[in-house]
This record gives C-alpha cells, structure tokens and sequence, in this order.
C-alpha cells in the first residue's frame, strides 16, 4: 500500500519541508501522497480545503480508535469497522450499539471510501465528510450528540495540541475532526489483492480462480464493476420480493426504490461475512447460491442473470476468485492500525 | 439613515452632474466611501389577528381549530443580499444564519461591511442553498452539530418546529422540514422593496435596520390539522409545502 511507500520517503519529505520553511510564513506540512492506484479511476472525493497531511491523517486515525466520541466511553469506529475483516463487523448481522441496541444493518465494509459517491446502504449520506456524523451521534450506535462530541476533544490537552499542530486551530469544531477522519478514510487503501498481483503481472491465478473471473466477469460483473468491483448503483438483488427495509426507497421517496440497496464492492468479501443489508447469508456459498438458483423474478434488477444455474464446479470456481480479492496487505497495514 | 424619495435622489444627481459640468471638480463625483452596517431584525407573530407568537403559551389557530404549544421554533435564512437603486447588489458574505425564536440575538442579525450607497431593497434566501447542503462539514450556523443537520438523508433541516397539541395522536408536534431539490424543495428566495419606495441612504459608520415579521401559525396554512400528521422528519412534498407557506407569508415590515 501507498501509505508505507509513503513513511519509507517521510524522512525525505520531512527534510524538505524543513528545507521549505525558511521562506514560508508557517511551516509547512508534509502532505501524505494519495495516489491513485493503477488502472481506479480519478476518485470521487476532492476537497481542496482538507490537503491530506501525516498529522492530520494521525488524527484522524487516533479519532477513529477514540472511545470519547461514544456516550459510555466504551465503542469507537473500529468497534464495528475492525481492520481485520476489512473494517466490517466482526462476523455479526446487526451491530449493537452503546446502550446494546441492534442497527437497522450489517455495518459495512470500509475501503476506497474515497471513490464512493454516497455512504450507507441506502447512499442517504452524499459527503464523506458529514458520514461520521450518524454512528457518532446515532441513538443505536455511539449515541453522542455532535456537541458534546466536540467539546470532549475540545477538553483533552493532547487532541488540542493535535489540533493545533494539524490544523493550526485553537478552537477545535465539528468540521475539524470531520476533515481529520476523512483523512484517514480517504487513505484506507485496498489495492494488493491477488487479483490485483494477477492484474499487474506480478502474480498467476491458479485455473480454478481464472476460471472464477471468467465466470465473474460474465454474470456479476454488471454490476460489480472492476477494478473497484461495484458500479455504487443502487439495485434490488433478488432477495426479497415484499421490502420490510425500503432502502434506497425511503431516501428517494421514489416507489421505484424500494428494496434497493447500494452495490457493495466485493473487494475483501471472503473477511465481510455475513452478507447482504440484512447479513442473512453468513457464507459466500449461500449468497453464490443466491444468485444461481434463488433470486426472486419479480422487481429484481433486469442485470441479475436468471437464472444462471451455476454448477458445483463453476460455484467453487467463482468461490475461489472472490477469495482471491482479498486484501491480506491492508488489514495488516500498521499504519491503519489502533496506534495505541 | 437619511431616506429620499427617487425624486429627491434624482433631483440631488442632477445638481451634482450640473455642478461637475461647470466647476470640473472630481471630488463631488466620487461613489459615496466607507461602510456602514446592516441590521436585519426578525420578529414572529401568530396567525392573522397578528398576536405576538411565544413559546410555552396555548395559541389557537383560527384555521385548523387546534391548540398548539410551541417550545422549538428555528429556521435558517442566508445570502442575504442588499439592492442598489441601480440595480446592482451588495450580498454579504458566508451570510447563513439560524434564528432560533428562544435565542433573540439570533434573530437580530448584524452584517458589517455593507458598502455605503442607497439601497431599495432586500434579497433573503429562507433555508440554506442546495449548494452548501451537500458540500461536506460546515461551520457557524452550518454546523452539523447545531442538530439542524439530517445524519442520515445529507441536507439541512431548514425548518423546525415542535411542541404540543391535544390535536395530536400521542399530544406532541415536531416538523422537521427540509429538502432542497425538486418537489421537495423547502428553499424561497424573494425579494422585499424598501418601504413606499424609498431609497434608504447608507453612509460610512451608518446602519440600516430591515425589520421582517414571520408567522410560524402559517405552517398549517395548506396542510391544515396537526391531527393530519404531527410528525414529519424527512423531506417530503408536504414538508415543501409547509416550508413554503412560512416563507410566503414572510413580510418586510419596517427599513430605516
């Protein structure tokens, strides 16, 4: 990943920097190169007010493993997105929140948050940096109205003097430390998968996988779209033909989204179980099964090949290509780890 | 605060071109200089016979028959913008202001910087801009963390209004209205002239005081009974529609 390309060059940059400040005002910053991998596309999210700096995606690594932005202290945002799997839940349907309340939803994976143009299932949220805004300040989940949020680290002599050294303020506000997360978020890179070594050349698929893409790239691929294996439509994937959650529906307020939920990327799949909005399949076989034989004729998106009838060969073969969009790089990268 | 009539104006011009004809003094020319300030007062009534809205108070409303108890009122205005009398604009900047009817010095809004000139009249955004509703975290009156910033449906909570009402299924009233595209749209941007027409002088260290009168009983002016839904915390058509009947009504009342 970039982020480790990145501190193997600080000491360069750093000296730069120092170079830089004899004639500059204020000292300059080292800024984190964000790089775009080969063959993404530009990334959606561009704010020219939040230069991705080392101190400030520190931060916004140190408030995403910070308990203070929860009502009892106890959860913070890896306490549903764990590095381990991706950033989802830990293996759960539903996450419990602070006072022990189930979401609505399965916590979502998180990487290549930059390139999504909208946050949650339903795509409610269209800006990453108000997305914090609803786990931080969720009843069902940490449950911390925004104003208290601030004024906890506000409070702490060590977030201020972050602060100050990030964004050179003294009065820490909301906007601040939903610029410091998007810093971090925006970094959450996943780029080294074996699909992507297979991609660059750099690794060989063995048959069964290549076999798998083929048979991907044939049915699933409308749209999970490579290279970042979602298109971010909204879709109705067979499931359900009566919509207890209606999705993109109740953002809309178009009956014609009813039932639909945003593309997830398959990237890292195999470590996201279980799936679905709901999680009701908790193994790839099940959701393969799902689409093969199972998915519901009426309202299901027109893409969704039916039915395919996969046989068990080409199932374990597809099986075997989503395993190889794992990413073991990025969650063990220490640089999106828990600092502490 | 001088006020010309247009006559009085245009008499004055004429005097100052006849006399820049005959003396070729460059001085007497010259744009009026300085700032002065502008101070845009919003004050709330209930309903037609005008009576003062407050909080905590049993109001009756003449058209839907309920009783309703307030003890939330806010909006958002912004952009406010000042016209010249030619027609050009003076708008002030990052002017985006939450009036909160429990807080009065939010609904006493003071701009500096208000170029001195003669002003006709007023421009005011009621909500905020779609613009600003998408454009990530804000700060000031924006701030998410005000509570007037939907979590989970990006946009601003443009109107808000709760309390209580025996009309009401379970006895209480929130409308969180909000919603800036299409027919769900909760913005109005209008236009006020200075009263009679007048041109209202503004001159250096000067201020101008817009008074504005809003009426929050006009909420229930087309969607009637609070029995109809006291609840609303999403954007819809009826929210649009309430939202528009608030800023309909809204009056200049006074400009000195």
């Amino acid at each position: 990943m970039k982020l480790r390309n990145f501190f193997k060059a600080l000491p360069l940059i750093l000296g730069s920097a120092l170079f830089a400040v004899s004639c500059e005002y204020e000292p300059t910053q080292p800024t984190l190169r964000f790089q775009i991998p080969d063959g993404f596309p530009e990334p959606w999210y561009d704010n020219p007010d939040n230069r991705i700096t080392e101190l400030g995606f520190e931060l916004g690594r140190d408030l995403f493993y910070e308990n203070a932005l929860s009502s009892d202290s106890l959860q913070n945002c890896a306490s549903c997105h764990a590095q381990e799997h991706s950033f989802a839940d830990q293996n759960k349907a539903f996450s419990r929140g602070v006072r022990g309340m189930e979401g609505m939803r399965n916590s979502p994976a998180l990487f290549n948050l930059a390139w999504s143009p909208t946050f949650m299932w339903d795509g409610g949220i269209v800006h990453m940096d108000v997305m914090p805004l609803a786990p931080i300040t969720d009843t069902m989940e940490m449950n911390l109205p925004m104003t208290e949020a601030v004024q906890r680290i506000q409070a702490s002599p060590l977030y201020q003097a972050k602060f100050k050294r990030a964004f050179n303020t003294d009065s820490i506000t909301s906007r601040d430390i939903f610029l410091a997360l998007s810093q971090f978020m925006v970094m959450m890179v996943s780029d080294d998968s074996k699909y992507d070594r297979y991609m660059n050349g750099s690794a060989q698929l063995s048959e069964s996988e290549s076999s798998g893409l083929e048979i991907f790239r044939t049915h699933c691929a409308g749209c999970h779209t490579e290279p970042l294996f979602t298109d971010y439509s909204f879709a109705r994937n067979g499931i359900d033909s009566v919509y207890e959650d209606l999705g993109r529906g109740r953002i809309t307020l178009n009956a014609e989204d009813d039932g639909k939920f945003k593309v997830p990327s398959l990237r890292n799949v195999a470590l996201t179980y279980p799936y679905m909005h709901d999680g009701r399949f908790f193994t790839l076989r099940e959701v393969i099964d799902h689409y093969s034989d199972e998915v519901k004729s009426s309202g299901s998106d027109t893409r969704i090949p039916q039915p395919l009838r996969l046989s068990e060969g080409q199932k374990q073969d597809l099986e075997d290509f989503l395993n190889a969009l794992t990413d073991h790089t990025f969650i063990s990268d220490p640089a999106l780890a828990d600092p502490r | 605060m001088k006020r010309f009539t247009y006559f009085a104006s245009a008499l004055a011009a004429t005097l100052l071109f006849t006399t820049s004809c005959e003396t070729e003094d460059p001085v007497t020319n010259d744009p009026p200089s300085g700032t002065g300030t502008l101070v845009v007062d919003f004050d709330y009534v209930w309903a037609m016979a005008g009576a003062p809205f407050e909080m905590g108070t049993e109001l009756y409303h003449p058209m839907t028959g309920d009783t309703l108890t307030y003890t939330t009122f806010k909006h958002y205005i912004s952009n406010i913008t000042l016209i010249k009398n030619d027609n050009t604009t003076w708008a002030a900047e990052e002017s985006y202001h939450l009036l909160d009817f429990s807080d009065p010095s939010s609904t006493s809004i003071h701009l500096k910087d208000v170029p001195a000139g003669a002003y006709t009249g007023i421009q005011i955004t009621f909500g905020v801009d779609s613009a600003r509703n998408v454009s990530g975290a804000q700060t000031g009156a924006l701030d998410p963390a005000n509570g007037m910033f939907w979590s989970w449906n990006t946009g601003y909570i443009m109107i808000k209004a709760e309390g209580s009402s025996p009309q009401s299924g379970n006895g209480a009233f929130s409308y969180h209205l909000g919603g800036f595209s299409g027919e769900n749209n909760c913005i109005s941007v209008r236009s006020f002239n200075f009263p009679n027409g007048d041109a209202i002088q503004v001159d250096n260290n000067e201020q101008l005081t817009v008074n504005m009168a809003a009426n929050p009983a006009r909420l229930f002016h087309s969607y009637g009974s609070v029995a109809n839904g006291a609840m609303m915390h999403m954007p819809s058509g009826e929210a649009a529609t309430m939202a528009a009947d608030f800023n309909s009504w809204v009056q200049l009342t006074d400009a000195f």
